[in-house]
């Protein structure tokens, strides 16, 4: 039957290979680059290698300040990121504060502000300069008033602290929830108090997962590039991401390609690290079973009246992720130049900026291009992920297991480094008309998103039962009719959750795009807001940037309305 | 009907492959209700779900009605959407996007021959009336009860008017006294359609109450086949008179062959129906059912066991009295009329009819 089931399995077999070439490829000519002694990766030949980049990059004594400030940074960060998101979520699952709401509804909205955009707004804040606090504080106390300066490793830290809470928050409400609530009552009833109980048996029970999360948390730190970009770059303050973007992007003299390789290994082997790091913790995490399944309420504790300074403290959280950077955009998108607020500055507001935008060449073709690559990258994210789920649940696929890693693997890979594997694929690739393209883009980010949309699919396929799928054959429905009949349908709100996600997350990621980046013709708006940032619009960018935060706020409800019709359904189904 | 020879099914797992059928040979006849009977694991649902063409045997031949669906030597494998089945599973596989109508409509439109939409309006609305389901088309399929699931996965299945219907425990899921009026309609449907029936089940109560022909699975083998009057009747094994209803056993070797023949046990001579071909000496098992032990009454009959015990236990059971009596070192059971004027200690005088004690090999 070896012919038969060949012929069967063709379809599948060419979905292996394509996701292992995506995978591999890129990452075999990053690793080939690495070697590479030639200037250009044009010149890149096999008799040209060496272990120069290496050498080099070891004995750079920049390297070691690189690794410190990103240890610093990392381990700052994911700190700020945990305290708040744990107390957050305790505050709305295991107390009785007023005005839970808002923070249920409020918190994952953060996710909708994008880093760039939240890093620029802090610096048109806190900037040493031009800072409105800043030079609040100079009228208040005079020239020799202390400044705060956002261009700072803590400045970088507050700022990716704030940012890593939504995600740790979703992932630590449901624990705080679930949590079988007769542990806590063995403890009180053994004669601990409130606080006691809650540091000996909650936290410790908690801690498993507590420190997965903040493991997850130190690899988005590690990987993202917006935030040390906007508040790092411009004082010389470099971690990985930056720096390898800097060697390749930014240098003055010609830029060392094999170095930034031999740099970009060094980083992927610590996020992979840190990502093998991450799944060892779950797996422990699952044997501590607090969770026992069933829906009960944990008894909440009564703040007493520290309940209002609690809702306080919450709500500037709030204000201090969403409101205020989309005030300051809000603001400063009406000012004809930049300056700090006054009452002198609202007789002078103009809508000179929008107009503006509709009038800039440049807006309206990173805006299609946007439109396009984000499309593409979305539709293909779902697609494929949706067809390599099906082969890694559903099927007897011999590689079904490897399918699997492989597409997981891109999450450990951070965006710059899959940047720059991508660039050396598409710039040796010469046949295929890649280089310089939007599709480019479009392929690196899907390729970057499969783990995501993997690990729903596969979440999601499981919950349906086999059955369901074999009742569709034994009715005469070839697999082909049951996809599109039976699982297409089930699936769709998992398919649309995945299609919006990828988009939120494509339209504002500016590090793998920049790589990628060859002028006008594959300019995204991500790129256009960095490089019109970077040339002194800011203005301009004030109303960029105060459209894009509308599109994606009310993108983020949509898929959180989403979310909630799926649970309906299935208490409906269940 | 349904032709099985030699089946041999194996597959994988996450704790290692399971050799689930090894070697099953069957033969179904048109309109026979056919159950595959055994405790779990015993590749019942294996052999079914071949039958289906939902698993891949790595040996043996299947034949549904004239088409030859499976044969790994001649290399044939028809896939499942086209052979010619109906098929009810364990958890109904409701389609839960779908509304009663389109559940039901779903095989026609499926299907290769084309149907007007007057035609699948027509046939979906009698599947409906069929199972006592007319008037919900357009009820959406998850807010059915457990009953009306169960009677719509078996409208979907008979819609198509398939020659042979294959039924997956499909009563295992419904409560105890649903269970028992849905095995009776069940039942009665398909003699009605005349259509062949292969059904996999645990319950013995299910396989005796609906079959026409009962196979008793295990390990991967049927152990017995015949009408639920052998299987329950006269069990050739030990394995079969222990699953299908209560027995005692008692061991011995034949001390004389003959129609009925002498078993020595440690409980005494016992007059039995002795299992063909065998001869003196060897071991076999006595099996005799708690209904036909007697307490003793008068006068003994010439083909009449007696043994002499003691009531250790007595269990009220409701409709009956369940005694233990320890004869020697044997603990053998007998059910009694609730009435019976028993107590515990009595030493009682235990009847066995001869006719009743049969002897299987050990």
């Amino acid at each position: 039957m070896v012919g038969e089931s060949l012929r069967h399995h063709l379809w599948q077999h060419g979905i292996f290979l394509l996701i292992l070439f995506l995978v591999l490829a890129p990452l075999s000519f990053l690793i080939l680059g690495s070697f590479s002694t030639a200037r250009l990766p044009g010149d890149f030949s096999l008799d040209k290698m060496g272990l120069v980049n290496y050498l080099k990059v070891y004995t750079d004594p920049g390297t070691y300040e690189l690794f410190t400030n990103t240890v610093i940074y990392v381990a700052g960060s994911a700190l700020v990121g945990i305290s708040l998101a744990v107390s957050l979520a305790w505050l709305v699952e295991r107390t009785n504060m007023p005005g839970k709401i808002f923070l249920y509804a409020g918190v994952p909205m953060t996710l909708a502000v994008p880093g760039m955009l939240q890093a620029m707004a802090w610096v048109l804040l806190l900037s040493p300069r031009i800072g409105f606090i800043n030079q609040l504080l100079k009228d208040l106390f005079g020239p020799d008033a202390p400044v705060i300066d956002v261009y700072s490793l803590g400045g970088m830290i507050f700022l990716e602290g704030l940012r890593l809470v939504p995600t740790a928050f979703l992932m630590l409400v449901p624990l705080m929830r679930s949590m079988d609530p007769s542990l806590e009552e063995a403890a009180a009833v053994s004669g601990a108090r409130p606080l006691s109980t809650l540091r000996k048996v909650t936290l410790r029970l908690l801690a498993p997962a507590l420190v997965a999360v903040m493991i997850y948390q130190a690899m988005t730190a590690l990987e993202v590039f917006e935030i040390p970009g906007i508040l790092g770059l411009p004082a010389g303050i470099y971690v990985f991401s930056t720096k390898i973007y800097a060697i390749v992007r930014t240098a003055t003299f010609m830029p060392v390609y094999g170095q930034a390789n031999a740099l970009a290994m060094v980083y992927l082997f610590i996020a992979v690290g840190t990502t093998f790091l991450y799944t060892r913790m779950i797996g422990r995490a699952e044997r501590y079973t607090i969770i026992t399944g069933k829906g009960y309420r944990p008894r909440q504790l009564d703040l007493g009246k520290w309940k209002i300074p609690a809702l306080a403290c919450a709500l500037l959280f709030l204000f201090l992720s969403i409101m205020l950077p989309f005030l300051v955009f809000l603001y400063a998108s009406f000012l004809p130049y930049l300056q700090a607020p006054s009452w002198n500055v609202f007789k002078i507001m103009t809508l000179k900026n929008y107009r503006l935008l509709a009038e800039y060449g440049e807006v309206a073709s990173a805006l299609k291009n946007t439109v396009l690559m984000v499309g593409a990258t979305a539709t293909a994210t779902v697609v494929l992920s949706f067809i390599v789920s099906f082969i890694v649940i559903r099927s007897k696929f011999w590689g079904r297991k490897l399918l699997d890693q492989m597409a997981f693997m891109p999450h450990a890979i951070p965006g710059i480094v899959m940047g720059i594997a991508f660039f050396w694929l598409f710039l040796k690739l010469d046949f295929l008309p890649l280089y310089g393209t939007i599709w480019a883009i479009s392929i690196g980010f899907t390729i970057s998103f499969l783990a995501y949309g993997t690990r729903s699919m596969n979440a999601a396929l499981l919950q349906i039962h086999k059955e369901l799928e074999e009742a569709a054959y034994v009715s005469g429905a070839p697999p082909w009719r049951t996809m599109w009949r039976i699982f297409v349908p089930l699936l769709m709100p998992t398919l649309m959750g995945v299609w919006i996600w990828v988009v939120l997350h494509a339209v504002r990621i500016a590090g793998m795009p920049l790589m990628l980046y060859e002028g006008p013709k594959n300019q995204v708006l991500a790129i256009l807001i960095w490089n019109m940032w970077d040339e002194g619009y800011v203005p301009a960018v004030a109303a960029i940037g105060t459209l894009l935060m509308l599109v994606l706020l009310a993108l983020t409800v949509a898929v959180r309305l989403l979310g909630f019709r799926r649970q309906a359904t299935q208490v409906v189904g269940g | 009907m349904i032709q099985i020879q030699n089946l041999h099914v194996r597959y994988q797992t996450e704790r290692g492959e399971v050799y689930a059928v090894r070697g099953i040979d069957l033969d179904v006849k048109q309109g026979q209700f056919f159950t595959l009977l055994g405790p779990s694991g015993c590749g019942k649902t294996t052999t079914l779900r071949s039958v289906a063409g939902l698993e891949r045997p790595f040996e043996g031949e299947i034949v549904v009605g004239d088409q030859p669906v499976l044969s790994c030597r001649r290399k044939i494998y028809v896939p499942p959407y086209k052979r010619d089945i109906g098929m009810v599973f364990q958890s109904y596989a409701i389609w839960p996007h779908m509304n009663v109508f389109e559940n039901v409509a779903f095989p026609l439109r499926e299907s290769k021959k084309r149907f007007s939409s007057d035609e699948i309006r027509t046939r979906v609305r009698k599947a409906l009336a069929m199972v006592q389901l007319g008037g919900l088309e357009d009820r959406p399929a998850p807010f059915l009860s457990g009953g009306q699931q169960q009677r719509l996965a078996l409208a979907r299945a008979l819609v198509k008017e398939p020659r042979v219907l294959l039924l997956d425990e499909p009563l295992s899921n419904l409560d105890a006294k649903l269970r028992e009026e849905t095995r009776f309609e069940m039942r009665e449907l398909v003699k009605r359609l005349g259509i062949t029936t292969l059904y996999v089940t645990h319950d013995q109560l299910e396989a005796l109450t609906m079959s026409d022909v009962i196979a008793v699975m295990d390990s991967g083998r049927i152990v017995q086949q015949g009408t639920p009057l052998e299987i329950y009747g006269a069990p050739q094994d030990r394995f079969v008179a222990n699953f299908i209803g209560l027995s005692n056993f008692l061991e011995g070797r034949v001390k004389r062959t003959g129609q009925p023949g002498d078993v020595e046990t440690p409980s005494g001579t016992i007059k039995c129906v002795l299992p063909d071909g065998i001869a003196a000496g060897e071991a076999v098992v006595v099996v005799i059912r708690p209904e036909d032990v007697n307490l003793d009454a008068g006068a003994v009959g010439q083909n009449e066991n007696v043994l002499e015990g003691k009531i250790e236990a007595i269990v009220y059971m409701g409709d009956a009295l369940e005694c233990q009596v320890a004869v020697g070192t044997k603990l053998i059971r007998l059910k009694l009329h609730p009435s019976s004027p028993v107590a515990r200690g009595n030493t009682v005088r235990l009847r066995l009819p001869a006719g009743s004690c049969r002897a299987v090999r050990a």
